[in-house]
Parts: structure tokens; sequence; C-alpha cells
């Protein structure tokens, strides 16, 4: 205690955080409350993992994809940070979006808490452009396209949209600035908006006190609930939740990295699923006649999201409906349900046609070029070699390179070398239990093949060679799985 | 202060609040654990996890034309250039520029080297596992012992000896040290003819103490 008083009387911040947690909850604590703290929770858990992120990161062309591999394949919990930072940011914007939902609903947006709407509607948005900013960082083919995607989506902004672009890109196109500009964006200047915004949110939250149940009756006439420790347990307890499903998921379905970004090559971009719904807008407007796709296209890209966002700012001042009762609101709640419908609506239109267009690339002439070669290439079934390219592209074509021509002196080409194509069980023995230091048609490579025994299933190394083999030019018979247990060290 | 505050309530209602309390810290408190091993652990570098890993070291080749120049000075220090494949990180390996100080001994030299340097031989903590003498070539470490800086064969002072820049650290050919602040004498390095190439490996010892630690190798 008298280091609490040492403290408190040099500084008073004993007393400025007492008087923080000393606070009334009108009609007591509740689980409703929880989605504030539960953002802030999400927020404190991406900048700390984003901190660790940045130890290993290196934003520039020639590195962001090597260095982010890096963190996947090499860095000790390095997949498992990653993955806590993925995830933490999905639950940072459903759990946003979910306290927006609770503040519409309960009409706690209204007077006296306009700024605290303001804020908040400005701390969604900050939260958006991390997400988009933070996608494109890791510089694989999807990071890519999405971001030449969302890129050309503001160049589409009359007038200031080609300076706007040049602006986010840093040139005429996507490049090694580009990456440095969105890392400044995702890494600096937003995140300290954000935490300064946080700051004003939750000092105006403190100003006016907690919001309370949705009924028009004189707060302070309702039993009052202690916002310390009967709240913030409940905030502790629904943080913790949401950690635990953050750190499952993370542990059982960690992201992939795709290959490395090459522009020349076709992809199927596909955009986070908070962005689904406006991508979705964008596919309708492509579909209306000539005509009007220009126009329709402006509405999808720019009107629509920027009067809704417009219009979210303003709803306290709009709304002049003194009531906060659900049942007494039915403009706003109305309209919420009916966003909430096309929203939902929007994303899974955008996510069906995604997954069509995935499906049909496979056999038609636009498939990304390492899937192609996997249906097109050898006599196994398409399903197992498309297994085949994946595991390839996740483990091999860091070195061996997407196009299996490796890298001279260094890594040993795959296409159109004898040693790949000729009898299976050296090939089966190489990938099991690693090579160094072969002469491979007469040249050396310096670096070492390692040992995938313990690292893939012998599922997965049967796919990957009858790929390899029937990849790159090579057409040398498929092995299988049974094969692959033959091989003794 | 504010109202639900006002009524410090019963004893039962105290004793909740304080079981609250700790539970809300507590749950904080897991939270931060869970988070601080993989944290932490992701900055812990792999040298330090498996040092076997970065052990034993490979050989890289010397041009050909600098092996000749060298034999043609017996008893003077030559600079050696060479470049062998390093992994810089996340970088793919690329080719590393390194360079030692050879020299092609007299007879005389060869003869008296065990002697001049008793660190290599007789100091168990210094000694090195590999021979420091290959058909009468030795290739210095070009890093300073001391406190790593590089040094150089300077032939304007009589007698020519190495002085390093840094701290003035002084060692004649054979790597004895002559003078100034360094612990030890200059480290050889593995060397040897394969194929009819010269090769060295590279090692970094541990500077500024009188032991050889290796640090990395090549």
């Amino acid at each position: 205690m008298n280091v609490l008083q040492w403290i408190e009387q040099r500084s008073g911040l004993v007393s400025l955080t007492t008087d923080f947690l000393t606070e009334d909850v009108p009609g007591g604590a509740s689980y409703w409350y929880v989605f504030g703290s539960a953002t802030l929770f999400a927020m404190i858990l991406q900048i700390v993992t984003g901190i660790f992120l940045t130890f290993y990161y290196a934003p520039s062309t020639a590195s962001a994809w090597e260095s982010t591999n890096y963190i996947y394949k090499d860095v000790t919990f390095g997949q498992f940070v990653i993955s806590l930072h993925y995830w933490g940011a999905t639950a940072m914007i459903a759990l946003v979006i979910m306290h927006l939902l609770q503040v519409v609903l309960w009409g706690s947006y209204k007077a006296p808490r306009e700024l605290q709407w303001v804020t908040g509607i400005l701390m969604l948005i900050i939260t958006l452009v991390l997400g988009l900013t933070g996608y494109l960082l890791p510089w694989d083919m999807n990071a890519y396209f999405a971001s030449q995607v969302a890129i050309n989506i503001t160049s589409s902004v009359p007038i200031i949209g080609n300076a706007t672009q040049q602006f986010l890109t840093g040139g005429p196109g996507i490049g090694t600035l580009t990456i440095n500009r969105f890392f400044g964006l995702h890494v600096w200047l937003m995140p300290a908006a954000l935490v300064l915004l946080v700051v004003a949110h939750l000092v105006f939250f403190r100003h006016n006190g907690s919001a309370g149940p949705p009924v028009d009756k004189d707060l302070k006439k309702l039993p009052q609930g202690r916002f310390w420790p009967d709240q913030m347990l409940m905030d502790a307890v629904a943080s913790f939740a949401v950690f635990v499903v953050i750190v499952l998921l993370a542990i059982f379905s960690p992201p992939t990295l795709d290959v490395k970004a090459d522009p020349t090559q076709q992809f199927i971009a596909y955009p986070a699923w908070y962005f689904l719904a406006l991508y979705g807008l964008l596919r309708l407007a492509g579909q209306t006649p000539a005509a009007v796709t220009t126009i329709a296209n402006l509405l999808a890209t720019v009107v629509i999201p920027g009067a809704l966002v417009t219009f979210l700012i303003l709803l306290p001042f709009l709304d002049r409906n003194p009531s906060r009762q659900i049942s007494r609101r039915p403009w706003v709640v109305g309209l919420t349900a009916i966003s909430l419908v096309v929203a939902i609506g929007l994303s899974l239109f955008s996510q069906l046609a995604i997954q069509k267009e995935q499906a049909d690339a496979h056999q038609g002439p636009f498939a990304p070029p390492v899937v192609a070669a996997a249906v097109t290439g050898g006599g196994s079934a398409p399903a197992v070699n498309q297994h085949g390219a994946q595991v390839f592209s996740q483990n091999c074509a860091s070195c061996h390179q997407a196009n299996g021509l490796g890298t001279p002196s260094v890594f040993p080409p795959l296409g159109g070398n004898p040693d790949v194509t000729g009898p299976a069980t050296p090939v089966i023995h190489t990938v099991l239990y690693g090579l160094a230091g072969k002469k491979i048609g007469g040249v050396s490579y310096t670096a070492q093949m390692p040992a995938w025994k313990t690292n893939l299933t012998n599922a997965d190394i049967a796919a990957v060679i009858s790929y390899v083999r029937a990849s790159f030019g090579n057409k040398a018979a498929a092995v299988t799985e049974a094969d692959v247990a033959k091989v003794p060290k | 202060m504010a109202q639900a505050y006002q009524d410090p309530g019963t004893p039962e209602e105290q004793t909740r609040r304080q079981f609250m309390a700790n539970a809300t810290i507590a749950v904080g408190g897991i939270i931060g654990l869970v988070l601080t091993v993989p944290l932490l652990g992701s900055l812990i570098p792999e040298s330090l996890l498996a040092p076997d890993k970065a052990a034993g070291g490979s050989w890289a080749d010397i041009p050909a034309d600098q092996i000749k120049a060298l034999n043609a000075k017996a008893g003077t220090p030559v600079k050696i250039t060479f470049s062998f494949k390093y992994a810089d990180g996340y970088f793919p390996p690329a080719d590393d520029e390194q360079f030692v100080w050879g020299i092609k001994l007299t007879p005389a030299q060869e003869a008296t080297f065990k002697a001049k340097r008793p660190d290599l031989y007789t100091v168990p903590s210094a000694e090195i596992k590999y021979p420091a003498i290959t058909a009468g070539f030795v290739m210095f470490s070009s890093i300073c012992p001391h406190l790593g800086c590089r040094y150089a064969w300077d032939s304007t002072v009589t007698p020519n000896r190495f002085i390093c820049p840094c701290h003035g650290s002084q060692f004649d050919a054979v790597g004895k040290k002559l003078a100034g602040p360094a612990p030890r004498g200059l480290d050889p390095l593995p060397f040897r003819e394969h194929d009819g190439t010269a090769q060295v490996t590279w090692i970094q010892y541990k500077s500024g103490q009188p032991d050889r630690l290796i640090v990395a190798y090549s």
C-alpha cells in the first residue's frame, strides 16, 4: 500500500484510475455492454502481436513475402503469432460491428452521446483501413491482386481519383513504395489515430456515463450497478471468450501464405470477408447494361459507400426521435434490419460468385498456371494433383520457384531435370530425407534440400512428387502413397 | 461519488465484490501469460535455440590466382578474398564476400611456429581442433581478436607487422601478439586442398578473451 500511496502523492494516477472505475451502471451490469470492451481487447491484441511481427517483417518487394514466409516457416511460434494477428483482425471487425449494432438498437448514440458515436464511426473506418492496408503486406498473389482492385477503385473517384491512387501507391502502379506506404499506414499512422480516438471515446463515455438499457426513463432512478468490479468482470469474461476463440482458430485454422506476388500471372483476387458486401455491389454494377456501367460503377464504389459513411456519422443528428425504446423507433430499427439483410445477401452473393469463378478457372483458360499445370499435366486424378500443386506452392516454391526452375547454382531446377523424371525411388528418398552436396547434371548447388518426412504426410509427398513429375514440362509417372511408404532411409 | 458506491453493502456483498475484482485481474493475468510465451519465444534466435544447426561450417573455394600470388611471396602475408553462400535471415542464400590473411611460411617460420604460438597448442581453452598449418600455409581470420575490427599487414613499419587501427594491437607474421590490448594471437582458420582447389572455412571466434569460442561458421 505504501508504494501505491507514494505513486498517488506524486502522480495522482491511483485516484485517476479509481475515479474512472467507480462508475454507475444504470439498471446493473450486463453482458449486453461487453462489445466495446471486447473490441478494445481485440485492438490491444492486434497492437501487441503486430509489434512482434515487425521484429521480422520488412516492407519491400524484395523482402515482404520472404520475411512473411520466414515468420511462417522458421520463426519459433511465428505461425502462431501471425495467425493470432490474422484472426484477431477478423475478431476486431466482427466485434466493432456487434458494438455498433448494439448501440444502434439501444439508441445509445442519442444526445448527449453524439461525439461518442462520431468517434466510434471514425474508429470503424480506421479499423477497415487497417484491414485493407494489412491485406497487402504479405505480398503474395492474393495480397497483390486484391490490393490492385482496391486501389483501382480509388482511382475511379472523379477528378481526384488519379491523384489519390498515385498518392496511395507512391507512383503509377503498385510496387515497393506501395508496400512502404501501406506499412506506414498500417503500423504507425492508423494505430496511432486509433489509440487517440479510443482515449477520446472513453473520456466521452466517462463524461456521459453508461447509457443503460433502452428505456424512456430517468436513468438516475433505475437501480445502479457498479462498473468495477461487476461490469469489468463481465467484460473480462467476454474478452477471455474472444481470446479463446482466436487462439483455437489460430491453432487449428491458421492462414496460409500463397506464392509470392507475380504481377504477370492471372489470379482471381478475393477480398477479406468484411469487404465482400462492397465487392458484391461492384460485381452487380459490372452486370448492368454497357450504357450505364460507368455510372453504376461510380455508384457502387464511391457514391453508395460514401453516402453510407456520411449517413452513419450524421445519424445522431438526423434521428430526431427522442425515444430510445426499440418498439418506438421503427425507422432506424427497420433500416438497420434491411441494411443487415442487404449486406449479408451481397456478401453471400460475392462469396458464391468467387467460388464459382475459382472452380471454373481450374478447368478453363484462365486457370492460374500452377493449378493449370496440375490438371493438364499428369496421368493421375486432377484432385490429387491440385493437392500436389498446393503442397508445392506452400513448401517447395520458395526455393524451387513457382515455375520449377529454381535458382542457378543454389536451388536446382525441377523442370527438365532427369533426376526428377527418372526412377521414382531416389526422388521419394530425396523428398523424405533431404539431399546435400550432390551434383545434378554436373552442376553443384549450394543449398540443402531439407528432409520433409516429419513435416509432410506420405500422401502429401506422393501428391507433390506426382505434381512435380507432371509439371514444368515433365511427363513422368505419378507415385502413390504406398510407393512413398516403401522407401527406406 | 457515484450512487452505486455510496452504500458499502453487506459483508457478503463485499466478499463477493472482492472475489469479482480478483477474478477480473486473474482473467487478465491468464491472457497475458498465454501471450507472453509465444510472443517472447518468437524473438529467441535460432542460433540460441539450436546452436548445433549453426555448427559444422562449409568449405569456400579460394581463387587459384590468389594462391599463386601467396605462394610466390613466402614469408609475407597476403590478403585473400573469397566468397561463400550465406543465408542472411529471410533472404535466399547469396554470395557473401569475405577475406583472410594468408601466409606461406618460410621453412624457418614453419620450424618455430609451434614455439611462437603456444596459445594454439598448450592452452586447452584456446586450442584449435584442426591443423594451423596445412602444406605450409596459414590462413588467419581477418578479425582482430581484441574487439572485432579488421587489422591489416603494414609493410611501411620496420619490422613489418599486422596492426589493428582501432586500438593498436600488433601481431607478427605468424600471428603472435607483439603489443596492444588483444587478449590472444591471431586465429588460424581450417584450410585444405580439395580436387586441386584451395579451400578455407570461415569461422568467427568470440573476441575480447584469451579463449577461442566459436560464434558462427560460414
